[in-house]
């Protein structure tokens, strides 16, 4: 009796203790990445990392040897507020189609037709955003290598991730809620209005956040639109309408023969986790504030 | 006089009929309660007077069913209309994601009613006709989730209520609550009838005696009978609806 009382606890404490560590190695698996990313950055980065370098604009021969990264800083921004600003409201409309649609065949095929764009390799998308907005000889807009261009083909990637993520956030309103408004005589446009976007609207701001942080990270789809300016334009269109970019400032700077350009490549990476963690906190704030105000007014 | 009415009522998920040939009279300003075994079809009746299975997906009806005359299934009667004069309170609590006073506005506003006076008016008297108010006038702004599951639902009542429908429909309203809050519910279905068509979803037959008026007993997707609420429970004409209300099968 006593006896196996004693092996089942020695058992179940040896499940936990194997579940406990293999939690705990998993959680390392998963952090480590970030954790060597800001160990290397900083370690290699940190001499050149001041006010000044986040404040000024590149100089310097080759250019970027003196100066900051004010360019990419202001250019990333410019970049992901037009691709945002395309693919937020057109993606949350296209979820909320989704959501209403549900099985019909013309919401099938968007589903799938939005799934198969979330494939497209980014640099395809270049290739496209180049003969669409940027070329002369394309198809039509003449924009040149310019934020606009480079903005809206980015706009153009973030359009199928928002749109998915606010589908399934739509979805992860319980029914009841939604049935409630229903049942006071709200119309479908109030209950989404008014009940199921305010629910969704955490899982939303998740996928503009994910959207986001992927434009951040693009580089290929700028290469024919935009590429890459060492200044900051007064137009955001035309030939002389190019912006400066982080993740390109980096990729350019790493493949300077410099020394001192690989390290301030590594501050300017710091920097953009920096944003990264900025915007972050930024969308919580933003979809909890949402929130407070869908709720207060219906 | 009728409020509404059902002529030949068919209901069907897909293929399955979950309610054959049903034909009654919801009277005005009395209670009318459905009693029946699980599953023989009470809340597919009760969601097919404001539509509410409409949302279900293979959901289909044959027959009619009236309000004032006007057949609900028919063009002439929109939904959303519809469910403004029919109001719903579900078995489980279901506020929303919002304050107190929010929730029993959140009826008026859909409708386009925004003065701040007309709708404190209609929250508080729609809370203290759900024997609400007391409790929460305190606390307007607090969020929904604050309150406990019987205050929740006696919130889901002030909240259909507000929206002043002629018909309340309740879906077991009662069972998630305590015997005094229950007991509360009952009084004020009471005082509700006076002004309401009401139809009651129960499974406590006690309950169904205390308070309804007319009582009608369903089995496998039929109306067995239905009839004065007195007469059923004492006399009733089928002997199924004897077993079951005294509790031999069910
Ligand atoms: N959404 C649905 N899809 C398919 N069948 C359903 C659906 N809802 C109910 N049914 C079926 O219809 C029949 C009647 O169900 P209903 O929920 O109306 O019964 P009920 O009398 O309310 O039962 P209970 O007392 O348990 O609430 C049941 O056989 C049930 O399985
Ligand atoms: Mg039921």
């Amino acid at each position: 009796m006593d006896h196996s009382r004693a092996s089942l606890s020695f058992h179940r404490r040896f499940r936990n203790a194997i579940l406990g560590s293999l939690t705990f190695l998993f959680f390392g698996v998963a952090v480590a990445p970030l954790l060597l990313i800001v160990y290397v950055a900083w370690d290699r980065g940190k001499s050149v990392l001041d006010w000044n370098f986040i404040s000024t604009l590149p100089t310097g021969f080759p250019v970027g040897s003196e100066g900051g990264i004010l360019n990419g800083i202001a250019g990333s921004m410019i970049l992901v507020v037009l691709a945002s600003s395309l693919s937020v409201p057109v993606g949350i409309w296209a979820g909320m189609y989704l959501w209403q649609e549900g099985k019909n065949p013309a919401a099938r095929a968007v589903r799938l037709l939005s799934d198969l764009l979330l494939g497209v390799p980014s640099v395809v998308w270049g290739i496209v955003g180049f003969y669409v907005f940027s070329t002369s000889t394309g198809y039509g807009l003449h924009w040149g290598f310019s934020a606009l261009a480079g903005g809206l083909t980015l706009g153009f990637i973030m359009i199928p991730i928002v749109t998915r993520v606010t589908e399934q956030a739509l979805r992860d309103v319980p029914i009841s809620y939604i049935e409630g408004a229903f049942a006071l005589g709200a119309s479908r446009w109030q209950t989404l209005r008014g009940v199921a976007l305010p629910g969704a609207m955490a899982g939303i701001g998740t996928g503009i956040l994910l959207g986001i942080l992927n434009v951040l990270g693009q580089t290929a789809p700028l290469v024919f639109t935009n590429y890459y300016n060492t200044g900051i334009p007064n137009s955001l269109v035309g030939s002389q309408g190019a912006v400066g970019d982080l993740a390109m400032q980096i990729f350019i700077y790493v493949h300077e023969p410099s020394k001192v350009m690989h390290v301030k490549a590594m501050a300017a990476a710091l920097v953009l986790l920096a944003i990264v963690l900025v915007i972050d906190l930024g969308i919580r704030l933003l979809t909890w504030g949402s929130r407070k105000i869908a709720s207060r007014v219906g | 006089m009728a409020r509404m009415s059902v002529a030949s009522f068919y209901a069907y998920y897909g293929e399955n009929a979950a309610l054959r040939d049903i034909s009654l009279e919801i009277p005005d300003r009395q209670v009318l309660a459905l009693i029946g075994p699980s599953g023989c079809g009470k809340t597919t009746f009760l969601r097919s007077l404001n539509r509410m299975n409409d949302f279900v997906k293979e959901f289909s009806i044959e027959g009619q069913v009236t309000l004032d005359g006007v057949d609900i299934y028919s063009s002439e009667m929109h939904p959303v209309m519809l469910r403004r004069r029919v109001g719903m309170v579900f078995q489980k609590p279901n506020p929303f994601h919002k304050s107190i006073f929010e929730n029993v506005a959140y009826g008026l506003r859909i409708q386009g009613i925004r003065s701040r006076s007309i709708l404190s008016d209609m929250v508080e008297k729609s809370l203290r006709a759900a024997a609400l108010w007391d409790e929460v006038k305190e606390r307007l702004d607090s969020s929904a989730f604050s309150l406990s599951g019987g205050q929740q639902q006696r919130l889901c009542i002030a909240r259909a209520l507000a929206v002043e429908p002629e018909v309340i429909l309740l879906d077991e309203p009662a069972s998630a609550l305590d015997p005094i809050s229950t007991s509360r519910i009952e009084e004020l279905i009471q005082d509700l009838k006076t002004q309401y068509a009401i139809v009651i979803v129960t499974h406590n037959m006690q309950q169904a005696a205390r308070v309804s008026d007319q009582t009608a007993f369903f089995l496998s997707g039929e109306l067995v009978e239905m009839g004065e609420t007195s007469r059923i429970f004492t006399n009733p004409s089928d002997v199924r609806t004897e077993d079951y209300i005294t509790g031999r099968f069910g």
